[in-house]
């Protein structure tokens, strides 16, 4: 994965660096983020505090899933043709999931059977 | 052993086939072979990659609705062995595998089916843009000016009788 560190002091066989892959692992993916944005008001909680996160993870652009260091690098992200694309996408239809894949297989809906308790 | 479905193209994934992707979230993304895995990757959407079932259902290039789509269905609760049922339902998916077969394929013949359909569409429409260019039946009959006049020809008792004597 990846190609070869451009920095010449680095002499470690490993070409591409541990950080970057794991920052990529953990972003979220696209139906967490149309899911989130489905959600209503009353159910987001309260970002939590970070000291890792810059800005101690207060400042979140919800779309984008990015962190920032203040709330006017934040509305300065807003403008941008990025965050504008984002926001378009996520208005659109839903991203595809496994059960529109198995839909579009020729299966019918997934079968649960009985309900088991009665809530 | 359980057959799935591909995340990104829909086809089956045999046992020994294929990737299972398990993300940060615990959400399992399954892929028939690398170039659906390698797409995936590249964040593709199967909705707009032309040989995926999930665009060709999309835009109507394959059946989507028939009542044999609900007897595949994926059972999330374990059902007891049954050799009967077993035997039955093997019967059962042969059968029904060939009846959906042969429905999609006659929906894809029609599909493709060059001219007919296109010549009624244009038809149709030029029915709609020239309907004041169309007179009703019944006006045309009373029009005189449009139809040709209906002439009577008497045939007389005379002429039948001259007709005896030359056919003998």
């Amino acid at each position: 994965m990846g190609g070869k560190c451009p920095s010449r002091k680095v002499k470690k066989r490993r070409f591409s660096h541990k950080t970057a892959r794991r920052d990529k692992f953990l972003l979220k993916g696209d139906d967490l983020v149309y899911d989130e944005l489905q959600k209503s008001d009353t159910e987001k909680k309260p970002l939590p505090r970070d000291e890792d996160l810059p800005g101690m993870g207060q400042y979140y652009c919800l779309h984008c899933d990015r962190y920032f260091a203040n709330a006017t690098v934040r509305d300065e992200h807003f403008k941008t043709k990025r965050h504008k694309k984002r926001l378009k996408q996520m208005s659109g239809p839903a991203p595809h999931t496994q059960l529109d894949a198995e839909l579009a297989a020729g299966m019918g809906m997934p079968d649960n059977g009985p309900a088991l308790m009665s809530m | 052993m359980r057959l799935e479905k591909c995340w990104f193209c829909s086809s089956t994934v045999y046992p020994g086939h294929g990737i299972k992707f398990v993300r940060n979230d615990a959400k399992i993304f399954r892929f028939c072979r690398s170039k659906c895995h390698k797409n995936f990757k590249m964040k593709r959407n199967p909705c707009k990659v032309k040989w995926t079932k999930a665009y060709r259902r999309l835009h109507g290039k394959d059946m989507t609705q028939d009542s044999t789509f609900e007897f595949e269905r994926k059972r999330n609760r374990p059902e007891r062995y049954d050799r009967n049922l077993a035997e039955n339902t093997l019967k059962a998916i042969k059968k029904i595998d060939k009846i959906r077969s042969d429905r999609a394929s006659d929906h894809i013949k029609n599909r493709l089916k060059t001219g007919k359909v296109q010549r009624q569409k244009e038809a149709r429409k030029q029915l709609e843009l020239g309907i004041h260019l169309v007179k009703a039946s019944l006006a045309l009959a009373q029009d005189s000016s449009l139809c040709l006049p209906k002439i009577k020809v008497n045939v007389s008792q005379a002429q039948t009788e001259e007709n005896q004597p030359m056919e003998e």
